[in-house]
């Protein structure tokens, strides 16, 4: 009867055969149900009954084997993109799928991830100066602490990417729709955002002194606690936004510096802005 | 949507959870993974070796447990299942949304 489960489990594996970790699935499974129907037995269940139950407790193997061969393939995958720690100045990556690619602490000064797939690659402690990103997926992506002067991000894929206490002198936001994406503790006075949108971003307690945001889209974006002297907001559309200082009055008097000519914002943040002592002109409120 | 099928879903839902507090207890092979859920749900749950396998598989890729083969045993040479840091780590976390999604339900249902 054990020739039988053997045989069962054959014909399920039958159409993948040669898939290294599928094997050892079989294997171990084999196993298991050997052992089951050993106790089964035991337990006093005639051999057909045996048999049966046993093959019940398997379940839905067939959608068990794709997840474990897709699965494979990921951890393949995975193995092939740790770059750790590794001088790769001016690599190409130009289009590579490096998905959850692992670049901590790695030299990329002046490599190419154009239209790359680096959706959660961790860039931790690395240095990326000339580093370019145009059209690259930086989803989930993190640069955290990484040096990124003069890297470039035009029409890149920015969703949730971690840029807190990174160096961005110079870099280049082009084109770009930023979704959620953090730049906490950050200097930005000398990066570049143009033409972007900017949706659930958090400017928090980062340098944004002097930045041009004219005609510029913010969404619940966050300036709470940040350097806010001599922005240009000019025709910019602000949608639910937090300006939040504490107990700084440096804060609410570097609000009063920022021009919003011609910006129009929803009676919210106008409000919020108002009741810091902040009487925006030429506002539209809508 | 019957009783039995809502309630089978949510407790798959949480087979990497129940996974990973039997290996807090100790290192386990795949039978006896199966066999501890069927008795301590007192047969309420039993839980499909596919599946089992599937969880398994998704914990290793995801760091939170590995694995080693045991002593050659009756039933031949055994896997063997240890919970890693990380998985200490992911079970206290899943346990405490457990609470709080307990709670959350209590208030509503």
């Amino acid at each position: 009867m054990t020739d039988k489960l053997n045989e069962y489990v054959d014909g399920v594996f039958a159409p993948y055969e040669g898939t290294k970790s599928l094997g050892d699935l079989k294997t171990d499974l084999l196993a298991d149900l050997q052992e089951r129907y050993r106790e089964l037995l035991a337990e006093g269940k005639d051999e057909a009954a045996a048999f049966e139950l046993t093959v019940d407790s398997i379940g839905d193997i067939e959608e068990t084997v794709r997840e474990v061969s897709n699965l494979s393939r990921v951890l393949e995958r995975q193995v092939v993109t740790r770059f750790d720690a590794s001088a790769l100045e001016n690599s190409d990556f130009a289009g590579v799928a490096a998905r959850k690619g692992r670049f901590g602490a790695s030299a990329l000064r002046g490599s190419d991830f154009s239209n790359a797939d680096l959706t959660g690659s961790k860039f931790k402690s690395s240095d990326m100066r000339d580093v370019n990103f145009d059209g690259a997926n930086v989803t989930d992506a993190n640069f955290t602490t990484s040096d990124l002067s003069n890297a470039t991000f035009r029409r890149s894929r920015l969703v949730r990417t971690e840029f807190s206490s990174s160096g961005l002198n110079g870099v280049r936001f082009a084109d770009a729709a930023l979704t959620d994406v953090a730049f906490r503790k950050t200097d930005l006075r000398k990066t570049v955002f143009e033409r972007c949108t900017f949706t659930g971003v958090d400017f928090s307690v980062s340098d944004l002194r002097g930045l041009n945001f004219d005609g510029a889209v913010f969404t619940s974006v966050r300036f709470d606690k940040a350097g806010l002297e001599g922005i240009s907001m000019r025709g910019a559309i602000l949608r639910d936004c937090s300006f939040r200082g504490g107990w700084s009055k440096r804060y609410y008097k570097a609000l009063q510096t920022i021009d919003f000519t011609g910006a129009r914002m929803d009676k919210l943040t106008y409000a919020a802005l108002k009741g810091f002592g902040v009487a925006p002109t030429g506002v539209i409120v809508e | 949507m019957s009783t039995n099928k809502i309630s089978s879903d949510l407790l798959r839902g949480n087979t990497d959870t129940m996974i990973l507090r039997l290996l807090t207890e100790s290192d386990r092979y795949g039978y006896e993974i199966v066999k501890l859920i069927a008795e301590r749900s007192q047969g309420e749950y039993e839980l499909k070796e596919a599946t089992m396998y599937s969880s398994v598989r998704r914990l290793e890729a995801d760091g939170d447990i590995t694995w080693y083969w045991g002593d050659e045993s009756q039933g031949g040479r055994r896997k063997y299942f240890r919970i890693t840091d990380k998985g200490r780590a992911t079970y206290e976390t899943n346990k405490t949304t457990w609470e709080y999604a307990k709670r959350v339900l209590d208030t509503l249902l």
